[in-house]
């Protein structure tokens, strides 16, 4: 299990960061004393950092540079300051990858991984390869396949993302807004005519695997996913 | 040399009444010999012309420098005669500069102060956005929706007010490199993806992959930002299409950002880019500052680019950045 330290003296953003990397399988800490981050740092041996810049007594271009000194583990930055000028800062300063506030949490856990998979090899990824899974259906994110009785078809991107979504909340409505949300950045162009036609293909997909009338247009409001394959 | 003659006119006047004085008292007197008189007035002239002459080229330099205008505020403590008068002058102008530049300095101080101010304010106030913007981030309820729009806006705000704060120290603050076009707008659309949803307005991206402008992209990003959020708020139909154009004319790139809104009323047009202006659509709209506008003109003046509007009512609004 791979460890991550979290340098970053906000309580709260501290308990959120922690309960999202817990979800995918990290092991995390958070640092006690700010005038002792190298010791609790020697003594957790995390295999990655995250680490605040503006922090009590000491900054964390200092803090980077003590933990350089003794470790080569990836080191990504958390700040509000999104200037060119910090970013070369804090690579200067030894620091791996930069994230500004305030982040989403796809993009924290897409650079730990990637950071984690660049640093110890692609085993790392075997580790916590995304999948989620509703009654047999299992939708795997990163390799986007879509499996059911051991029946397997291949999906797009998109297609992934939607389904991603609709699984994560299954049975309840998910909006068509989040859901544009959801798929804007892989499109040059989105609009309403583009959530309705990849909501087709995902249907399509779907019938593939003989799941039929599984996902719901509610009128006004986005759509609903609902296991009826559960009996077959 | 006019100021020198000008100044000594007076003891010239003084010294030839002088002169006709003692010649009259003598001639009323009895002693009236005409040459001896007009040679005695001739060499009293003599000396006179002589002092004035010395006098003129101790102090030449302070006379030319007191009929040149300053250029700059250092221009006066340059070489200075030795005499009296120039040296005093130059005391009291030293002493005088002197508080000056301190009441200066203190002020700039006291800027700088402030401008640092607003800088860790605003960037202190991103971690609370960061942890509400974790924590609504999953949810998919109306309330948690609406939390996330006003989030939108607070972080809005936050970026205007520290960009406004950064615009005057903006020499030590940007950084010209080479951009794709294609790829800042595409960021820039994206950030603003939850607006562009919510108002069911969608951007359209016509730029040529390869076009290339020399910029900077923090700065070029938030002057799109706020021509992108104009053309949002003043698109009031759902459906509609906000166009980024990008295209070459003569050696020049131009990005033409067009939507289809309420437009602009000609008697408006000439004053948008003025601070604090709202006009007519800032009284209908809510939100309007007048200070976005004009934020993006000063950056794009400093950056070295050139922007244009034009607008026609119920028909849509086009600004043209000509970089």
């Amino acid at each position: 299990m791979f460890k991550i330290f979290i340098i970053e003296d906000d309580k709260q953003l501290v308990n959120l960061l922690k309960e999202h990397l817990h979800k995918f399988g990290y092991d995390t800490k958070s640092v006690e004393k700010f005038d002792a981050v190298r010791g609790e740092f020697e003594k957790f041996e995390p295999h990655l950092v995250l680490l605040d810049v503006n922090l009590p007594k000491y900054d964390g271009y200092y803090w980077c540079r003590q933990i350089r000194s003794v470790s080569t583990c990836p080191i990504l930055f958390i700040s509000a300051r999104e200037g060119k000028m910090d970013q070369v800062m804090a690579l200067e300063n030894g620091a791996d990858d930069y994230i500004t506030k305030p982040f989403d949490y796809e993009i924290v856990t897409a650079k730990i991984n990637s950071h984690l998979r660049r640093a110890y090899g692609t085993y790392a990824s075997a580790n916590n390869e995304r999948t989620t899974s509703v009654e047999g259906l299992i939708l795997d994110v990163e390799r986007l396949r879509l499996t059911l009785n051991e029946q397997e078809i291949d999906l797009s991107h998109t297609e992934a993302k939607i389904l991603d979504e609709l699984m994560k909340k299954v049975e309840r409505v998910v909006s068509r807004d989040r859901l544009l949300e959801k798929i804007w950045d892989d499109q040059a162009f989105v609009d309403d005519n583009t959530l309705n036609v990849y909501v087709t293909r995902v249907r399509k997909k779907l019938a593939a695997l003989s799941i039929e009338d599984a996902l719901q247009t509610i009128r006004g409001q986005g759509y609903r996913l609902v296991p009826n394959w559960r009996h077959m | 040399m006019r100021l020198f003659f000008r100044e000594q006119l007076a003891l010239i006047l003084f010294y030839f009444l002088q002169l006709v004085v003692i010649t009259g008292i003598y001639w009323l007197d009895g002693y009236r010999h005409l040459s001896i008189s007009l040679y005695a007035a001739f060499l009293s002239t003599c000396l006179l012309i002589g002092y004035l002459f010395f006098r003129y080229i101790t102090n030449r330099s302070f006379y030319q420098r007191m009929e040149k205008q300053l250029t700059s505020m250092e221009d006066f403590t340059s070489n200075v005669q030795q005499s009296p008068l120039a040296e005093g002058l130059q005391q009291l102008l030293k002493s005088q500069f002197r508080h000056y530049k301190t009441d200066l300095h203190n002020y700039k101080y006291k800027l700088e102060g402030h401008i640092q101010f607003i800088n860790q304010w605003v960037h202190q106030m991103k971690t609370p956005l960061s942890v509400i913007h974790l924590i609504v981030q999953d949810e998919d309820d109306s309330r948690f929706i609406a939390i996330g729009d006003e989030l939108d806006r607070l972080k809005k705000g936050l970026d205007m007010v520290l960009y406004t704060a950064r615009l005057d120290t903006f020499e030590r603050d940007f950084y010209v490199e080479t951009l794709n076009l294609q790829t800042v707008a595409r960021s820039v659309t994206s950030s603003q993806k939850r607006i562009f949803i919510r108002k069911r307005v969608f951007p359209v991206l016509e730029i040529d992959g390869g076009l290339q402008v020399a910029s900077d992209e923090k700065w070029l990003s938030f002057a799109m930002t706020q021509l992108m959020t104009n053309a949002l708020r003043y698109t009031v139909e759902e459906n509609r299409k906000i166009y980024f154009h990008g295209y070459k004319c003569g050696i020049n790139t131009v990005l033409e950002i067009r939507d289809e809104g309420v437009g602009i009323p000609q008697s408006d047009l000439p004053r948008v880019f003025d601070p604090y202006f709202t006009g007519e659509n800032g009284r209908n709209f809510q939100e309007s500052t007048g200070m976005g506008l004009h934020l993006t003109k000063q950056i794009c003046e400093k950056l070295g680019h050139r922007i244009e509007i034009e607008s026609t009512i119920n028909q849509g609004t086009t600004v043209r950045i000509i970089f």
